[in-house]
């Protein structure tokens, strides 16, 4: 008889620069297996890359570019850009205007094509590798926004740390995901750049909104209309259909929800039959 | 008038569950009422007295009367959950949840919990593992300073 001997899973990391920051992908395998999931994150990466050919508003020779300076119809176009449009027109009504691809007056769907196209990437080349016996889990960071999947059974859950909006390198939160999305916008590193599209005006009051759902292109559409929604408008988790979420205010008030309901941890004093 | 309310927190207690906790292997836990829960580890819990618990205050059409009021303790498998209610001009305005399952090694294994645990609510959390960081948008310079490039180099 053989020694039960407690070991860690072994974690494999890739990293790369794709659409103005890191996308980093980890794969975790049972201790002692064969290292698996290179070639899938080459192929993610590879779809990343792709998909910035055509979005990317920083590329003169991007499909969106093109669009933006009438040289061609979204019809001539690379079918996803027509997608992309229909999904963003969509998101527009669902967020009752806080999220939109045209606040800036032109069609600039960045905001929903990096969750989108991560969430895709993430479906069609890393969850497949959870087939495999030996893979324990799987996962995607584009920038702080992620995929995460775990293999049906196994003994792991992806432990995520929100980061503290006002310190660098500091975790503010953390929240456990065993299958799902982490999306998180907010003011902190690139300054105010989100705009309540229906004003033109900065979004205020929000610091960091973190919104898991089950995937990213719901959670980031989510994440960035709580931003312009602000700290005093909870209202839109009644349809938003997120798991949970946390708003971090600039004063350092925090929000909460489950679902539809706000929840607020006042304590754990088991001795609490009257609170009033 | 007690009872609905009662029966309201009873039932958010079940729900809070519900959103709490999948096991890794995909099962729904449903909440386990206490009158048959196993013996937990932790003493027994003592009757919540129904009485108290309510602040007077004006009742609306709803019949629910303006206060806030402490659920019992409902045990579960994973512990004891406790959740509270704030009515006010007869209508719910909050719900808290005034206590819930310590997470211990096993149970943070199994469990998937609900919502995000501010560090400061948690003893373990400044030296938890942790696997990924979600924030806003970093550049790529701006990644090479973050904690996410520091794990991403912490190969295990």
């Amino acid at each position: 008889m053989s020694p039960v001997i407690a070991v860690r899973p072994h974690r494999q990391v890739w990293t790369e620069q794709i659409m103005g920051t890191v996308v980093s992908i980890h794969a975790v395998t049972r201790t002692g297996a064969p290292e698996r999931g290179a070639t899938e994150a080459a192929a993610a990466f590879a779809a990343l890359r792709e998909v910035d050919r055509v979005f990317s508003t920083y590329r003169a020779d991007s499909d969106i570019s093109r669009l933006r300076r009438g040289e061609c119809a979204v019809a001539s176009l690379d079918p996803r850009v027509a997608e992309v449009a229909a999904a963003c027109t969509a998101w527009e009504a669902a967020t009752a205007g806080r999220f939109s691809a045209d606040w800036r007056g032109w069609f600039d769907p960045t905001g929903f094509v990096k969750g989108w196209a991560v969430e895709s990437a993430a479906r069609a080349h890393l969850a497949p590798l959870l087939a495999d016996d030996d893979v324990v889990a799987v996962g995607i960071n584009a920038g702080g926004d992620l995929q995460l999947f775990t293999a049906p059974g196994a003994d792991w859950v992806w432990r995520v740390g929100i980061a503290d909006p006002t310190r660098p390198g500091v975790v503010l939160a953390t929240v456990d995901v065993v299958d799902g999305a982490v999306a998180t916008s907010g003011l902190a590193e690139r300054g105010a750049h989100i705009v309540d599209p229906r004003s033109g005006a900065p979004a205020r009051g929000v610091a960091s909104a973190s919104v898991i759902a089950d995937g990213l292109a719901a959670a980031d559409v989510w994440a960035t209309s709580a931003v312009v929604a602000g700290m005093d408008e909870l209202a839109w988790i009644q349809d938003a259909g997120t798991r949970t979420g946390i708003l971090i205010g600039d004063d350092g008030r925090v929000r909460r929800w489950i679902r539809s309901t706000e929840v607020s941890v006042v304590g754990a004093d088991p001795d609490l039959a009257t609170i009033a | 008038m007690k009872k609905i309310i009662y029966s309201i927190l009873a039932t958010l207690s079940g729900l809070v569950l519900l959103f709490s906790y999948r096991t890794s292997l995909g099962e729904e836990i449903s909440p386990v009422p206490a009158d048959v829960a196993a013996p937990a580890a932790e003493s027994t819990p003592t009757p919540t007295d129904q009485g108290t618990g309510g602040t007077s205050g004006t009742t609306r059409g709803s019949g629910l009367v303006d206060g806030t009021y402490a659920g019992q303790s409902v045990r579960t498998r994973f512990g004891p959950v406790q959740v509270s209610l704030t009515v006010s001009g007869g209508a719910i305005s909050a719900v808290d949840v005034v206590q819930y399952p310590d997470t211990n090694s096993r149970d943070r294994q199994i469990n998937e919990r609900a919502i995000p645990q501010l560090v400061s609510e948690t003893l373990d959390a400044q030296s938890a593992d942790i696997h990924m960081v979600s924030g806003a948008t970093y550049t790529s310079e701006g990644y090479l300073q973050s904690l996410q490039s520091a794990i991403d180099q912490a190969q295990s």
